[in-house]
């Protein structure tokens, strides 16, 4: 059978529209869940099973990621009574989920199954802390800590700060314009009723912070929290038969990394993201560019990790990304709202996965805000962001989602409502 | 925290290329990978050229001038070991030959102070049983 004319192997643009995320669910987000990441999980992944509208037998896959602390997918599928026609736990964290939607694509279209769910799920505060005390301070045993242990470079902020601190260098970035992403992360937290923290904070809480390592005060770090979160993957075709608004898949890019993925501070100009590899996947594949885009979820596991790669996605011109978080573009009611759950600074730390369901939400017009819900089940958005009120972006058809691992590797997914 | 486990979480782990960077520093010398069959040069150690892949290589001696690509201060350790040298610095550092590898900035007064692209040059300090190449600036 000969192939559709526009195919080349990088840019599968046939595969455009054919798959969607018809479920999404988590737990809530807490510090102290008293549950195993078994039960984190298996809660998130009934949840998502549920908002799509199915059952256990529907699903028939299950993909999970984890850095050494969490539970593996065949566990949780025993759990909710799902016999699996495939499985696989990868190890990773940020940018994990839009590259695991793009495996489940890959699965799906080559014939190994069919319905396929994706969770994380950890105790990110009680357990296994990302920030590098408690379980994670321990000496590593791994050979890639030979360049770096010895001067006492631990802890991944730290690791990726090297970059904003050059960006501020090389473009005139200031640590206030990076702290509007907090102060702006706050206010849509504060409109989440599911967010661990939903106070509104100032740029000037920020800047008032404590230096943690400099460039970054306390309040340019993201939340650590225990829970867990699951989105399933279909194809379209069988979408239809699922309850939900459909969100269709436009596009995806999956672990893309920068030259020198080990030790990317090696090759120069180190105050580039994975986003400016990543976007020349992206934006072919999905067909669109980031003036399409209506709302985005840039991965805030820092300040500055969000506003490093809406800059290389292209979202702004090279060097304007600390205009472009400060200007009031990245605020509900803006140009682009950025994470409107609040995202890893306020909603709370998943790893990536708490923003692709967001923007699953947001596509459906189903935001989980305050608004009123009405006789048919639909929330009636009053579109009033003041605190405490509504969340949800107007006619939102196009987001994007930019996954952060380090500076070096980054993954992103457009989405569209039909 | 003991002297013992401060070392233990120090030493880098056993790898027997990353052995002899550590060796060299021992007789005072900082070195780096050069291909020699396309001269490039590098670090962090591997087994081959990354440029080329040839796995035909030799160690060369740095010079010692370097220059500051990025840096960051510690206001708060993430292990233990290193409670007790807060705030400290960790930068990338750009070898003249080429080269570059993380380190540490020392006797820079305040290190609030520090310029990105300044000069720096190598300081070899003993720290519980390494021999670490540190740098200060010029
Ligand atoms: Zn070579």
């Amino acid at each position: 059978m000969p192939l559709p004319k526009d195919v080349e192997t990088t840019t599968p643009k046939y595969l455009r529209d054919k798959y969607a995320i018809v479920g999404v669910g988590e737990t809530s987000y807490t510090r102290g869940s008293g549950r195993s990441t078994r039960a984190l999980a298996t809660w998130a992944v009934k949840n998502a099973i549920l908002d799509a509208g199915l059952t256990p037998a529907d699903i028939d896959a299950v993909l999970s990621y984890q850095s050494g602390d969490s539970t593996f997918a065949p566990f949780v599928a025993g759990d909710l009574g799902i016999r699996l026609n495939f499985f696989m736990d990868v190890f990773g964290g940020g940018s994990s989920t839009e590259a695991l939607t793009g495996m489940a694509i890959g699965l799906i279209e080559a014939g190994m199954c069919k319905t396929v769910a994706i969770f994380r799920a950890m105790n990110g505060f009680s357990q296994v802390r990302i920030g590098g005390t408690g379980a994670r301070s321990a000496p590593p045993i791994t050979g890639d800590m030979l360049h770096s242990r010895a001067y006492g470079w631990q802890s991944a902020g730290q690791m990726f700060a090297p970059t904003f601190m050059r960006h501020m260098f090389d473009y005139g970035t200031r640590p206030e314009q990076v702290a509007a992403v907090k102060a702006i992360h706050s206010e849509h937290a504060s409109n989440n009723p599911k967010a661990y923290y939903k106070k509104r904070y100032t740029v000037e809480d920020v800047l008032r912070s404590r230096i943690i390592t400099k460039p970054l005060h306390l309040l340019d770090c993201c939340v650590e929290t225990d829970n867990g979160t699951a989105i399933i993957v279909t194809s379209a075709e069988r979408a239809r038969d699922c309850r939900q608004p459909l969100v269709l898949i436009r596009g995806v890019v999956g672990r893309c990394t920068k030259p020198r993925a080990d030790m990317h501070y090696e090759a120069g100009p180190i105050s580039t993201v994975a986003g400016a590899y990543a976007r020349e996947i992206l934006w072919p594949n999905a067909g669109v560019g980031p003036a399409d885009v209506d709302l985005t979820g840039a991965y805030d596991a820092f300040t500055f990790t969000a506003m490093l790669q809406l800059e290389d996605y292209g979202f702004c011109k090279k060097g304007e990304g600390g205009e472009y978080v400060s200007d009031g573009t990245i605020r509900l009611g803006g140009r682009r709202p950025n994470n409107t759950s609040g995202g890893h600074l306020c909603e709370g730390y998943t790893h990536g996965m708490n923003m692709v369901i967001e923007n699953v939400r947001q596509l459906r017009a189903e935001a989980d805000d305050s608004c009123p819900v009405g006789e048919d089940g639909r929330r009636r958005h009053t579109f009033d962001y003041r605190e405490g009120g509504c969340r949800q972006v107007r006619s939102a058809e196009v987001s994007a989602n930019l996954g952060w691992a380090t500076p070096a590797t980054g993954s992103a997914m457009v989405l569209r409502r039909l | 925290m003991t002297d013992d486990e401060k070392a233990a979480a120090l030493r880098p782990p056993a790898d027997p290329l990353g052995d002899q960077f550590w060796q060299s520093l021992k007789e005072g010398r900082l070195t780096f990978q050069r291909c020699k069959h396309c001269g490039n040069a590098w670090l962090p150690v591997r087994s081959e050229c990354p440029r080329c892949l040839e796995a035909d290589w030799a160690w060369e001696n740095a010079s010692g001038a370097a220059r500051l690509i990025s840096w960051v201060v510690y206001h708060r350790a993430f292990h233990e070991a290193f409670a007790d040298r807060v705030p400290y610095t960790v930068a990338v550092v750009e070898l003249t030959e080429g080269p570059r590898m993380t380190s540490n900035i020392i006797g820079a007064g305040d290190p609030e102070a520090l310029k990105i692209d300044q000069a720096l040059r190598l300081v070899i300090e003993p720290d519980f049983g390494l021999f670490v190449p540190r740098f200060t600036p010029v």
